[in-house]
């Protein structure tokens, strides 16, 4: 019994960091309708400007991290008026591959300035355990956790009660209707990406802390997209529950599957996909996700 | 356009469709005729990975150019072809002749499979669905005892009739032969009634299903055909590389035919090879100018590696905000503006 509470915690702080990238992915998305393959790279230059900053530059770790999410949504909010600016109205298949090519430029930027190599990033919070009911978790997965429901609830009021949220969900069903309604929506798509970028980097960064920094950890941004996809790729709430559930079934099955050997396939790793499966489950028996609504289309 | 007029479906349907078209194309085969004797074998290589990426991204671009469907999981359908020719030439010891097609019918299967989905899915749900698909290949193929993972299989080269194809100019006819078949094949599939199909389903699947063409079966014939001409260019990659493992076949190669088509221009055939042909030789490229800058900036070699990720998300991005019609539109608009000279159109 302690020992599957103990996996469970463990699966919560990543299912944690999966909340907190799925949750900036989904704010993009809701509000500027475009789906953004490369946010698992903008966590990891977050993590690498904190690193930077907090390990080479020898700053306060939190004037650092302060920075990197500040830098984060910068490069959100530039990202935007570069690339997507001119895409307002544009196929989702352009979309899409713009957001893939970006992904590809900003690894091959991270490589050149920081290389292939592993950093450590260690804040003040890096090691050190919290002890629930028996079980241990690291300190940073439960500011992780904290983080995100502190912002499911300044999001949801966000996009209730103030008037650039309300703008948002407007923008984000038909950008052209409402600029027609004196929306300006590039101010509004601009906005939206900063704050994704600033999320995605604070993602990356707590994330950091759980393992290292390098360019793959990338690859934990598709992995947080099936969180999206589980939860319902426009609710808030459901970036987090997909989160939180992605972490626990990959806590889960790296706890009871990875050693399995069935006619000669080992699971071994399987929890770098146990992600992409619960994908396709989703996809298959219900696309819209958890608290997602069915679209009717029209011709 | 061009003041070409068609006055019979003959000429219409015409796959060559001028007399010019012939000529340059019997020019073109006979060059390519000549290469093995002039080209170096590393020319003859580029070549050689150029004919097989044409198939693939002839394939590709049928799914994503022609019926509008988005895959990001392209790379796993090569590594699918290229498994099954390793396992079944090598551990089965069947011909080549039969390997070929068990292969592009392989991944056909499968990728019949995958296309089930994508009669509830659209868009950005079929890209993930595809993606992920992907990354479960790479995985199993990593995994499975009887792929080896990381070690990789070895695959015998290709022998027909007791000749064994081992030398660089001799796999160099097979390779441009059958981008040479492929592309005919995709001619002809995108002037029949499939291709228009195709087409129809791409600008408005709700009103194609409206017209009378079963959405069901196009879909997942274009998945079909588009995994079958990538099992075969993986079952040539296997033959070519002699040695495969299953992380060659990664998202990275997914996204490098997503380039290709996009580069080349989205549903035409002209676009797919000329972006196959491109793509695959920027890399080489990439090589060739850090060689000549080597002396004066020796840190540029390490970084290859990055630098063609990053020119191939350039070359996508560039292609998508400035050229959307991509190569064969340039080359289109080229070609108008040519013959309507000094007229504007």
């Amino acid at each position: 019994m302690e020992k599957i509470f103990g996996v469970l915690l463990n699966g919560l702080s990543m299912g944690a960091i999966y909340a907190l990238l799925a949750l900036g992915f989904v704010l993009i998305f809701k509000s500027t309708g475009i789906l953004n393959f490369a946010h698992g790279e903008l966590a990891m230059i977050g993590a690498f400007v904190c690193y930077s900053l907090a390990m080479q530059y020898g700053l306060p770790y939190f004037i650092a991290f302060m920075l990197a999410i500040a830098f984060g949504a910068l490069l959100g909010a530039v990202v935007e008026m570069v690339f997507f600016r001119r895409m307002v109205g544009e196929p989702i298949f352009s979309t899409i591959m713009i957001t893939v090519g970006l992904a590809s430029i900003l690894t091959s930027v991270a490589g050149v300035v920081w290389g292939h190599d592993v950093y450590p990033l260690r804040g003040p919070f890096t090691d050190k355990t919290v002890l629930i009911g028996g079980a241990v978790i690291g300190q940073g997965a439960v500011y992780t956790l904290l983080i995100s429901l502190v912002l499911i609830g300044v999001f949801a009021l966000f996009f209730t009660r103030s008037l650039l949220g309300v703008s948002m969900k407007g923008t984000a069903e038909d950008p052209h209707t409402a600029s027609l309604m004196g929306i300006n929506v590039n101010r509004i798509h601009m906005v939206a990406w900063a704050i994704g970028g600033l999320v995605a980097a604070m993602a990356g960064i707590f994330l950091a802390d759980q393992s290292f920094v390098r360019l793959s950890m990338s690859h934990t941004g598709i992995k947080a997209m099936s969180a999206a996809i589980l939860g319902g790729m426009e609710s808030i709430r459901g970036a987090v529950v997909g989160g939180l559930l992605v972490g626990i079934v990959e806590g889960l099955a790296a706890n009871y599957l990875s050693g399995a050997v069935i006619g000669g396939f080992h699971f071994g790793d399987i929890k770098e996909v146990a992600a992409f499966a619960i994908m396709i489950v989703v996809l298959m028996i219900r696309p819209q996700g958890i608290f997602g609504s069915e679209k009717v289309e029209r011709v | 356009m061009g003041g070409k007029f068609h006055t019979t479906y003959e000429q219409d349907m015409a796959i060559l469709q001028s007399l010019w078209v012939k000529v340059w194309l019997g020019i073109l085969v006979f060059l390519l005729m000549l290469c093995p004797y002039i080209l170096t074998r590393y020319q003859l290589s580029i070549l050689n990975e150029m004919a097989i990426a044409v198939i693939g991204a002839l394939g590709l671009n049928l799914l994503v150019g022609y019926t509008g469907q988005i895959s990001l999981g392209h790379g796993a359908f090569l590594a699918i072809g290229a498994y099954t020719t390793a396992l079944c030439a090598d551990n089965l010891g069947l011909p080549f002749v039969v390997t070929l097609p068990l292969s592009g019918f392989m991944a056909a299967l499968l990728g019949m499979i995958v296309g089930v989905p994508s009669l509830r899915l659209k868009g950005l749900y079929l890209a993930l669905g595809t993606l992920a698909f992907g990354f479960i290949v790479e995985y199993v193929l990593f995994h499975w005892d009887i792929a080896q993972g990381d070690m990789g299989l070895s695959v015998k080269p290709i022998s027909v009739l007791g000749v064994s194809i081992t030398k660089e100019q001799h796999f160099f006819y097979v390779a441009v032969g059958f981008a040479f078949l492929a592309t005919l094949c995709a001619k002809n599939i995108v002037r029949s009634k499939i291709g228009r199909s195709f087409i129809a389903i791409r600008d408005r699947d709700i009103a194609a299903e409206a017209m009378g063409i079963p959405l069901a079966k196009y879909k997942i014939m274009a998945f079909g055909i588009s995994s079958f001409y990538a099992g075969i260019a993986g079952a040539l990659t296997a033959h070519y590389q002699k040695w495969i493992v299953p992380g060659s076949f990664d998202l990275s190669l997914s996204i490098a035919y997503i380039a290709m088509i996009i580069l080349g221009g989205l549903g035409t055939i002209l676009g797919a090879v000329l972006g196959a042909i491109l793509i695959t030789g920027i890399p080489h490229g990439i090589v060739l100018v850090t060689d000549i800058l080597k002396e004066s900036y020796p840190k540029l070699s390490g970084l290859i590696v990055d630098l063609k990720l990053g020119i191939f998300g350039l070359i996508v991005v560039l292609a998508l905000l400035f050229e959307p019609q991509g190569l064969a539109g340039i080359y289109r608009r080229a070609k108008t503006y040519w013959k309507t000279w000094p007229f504007r159109y």
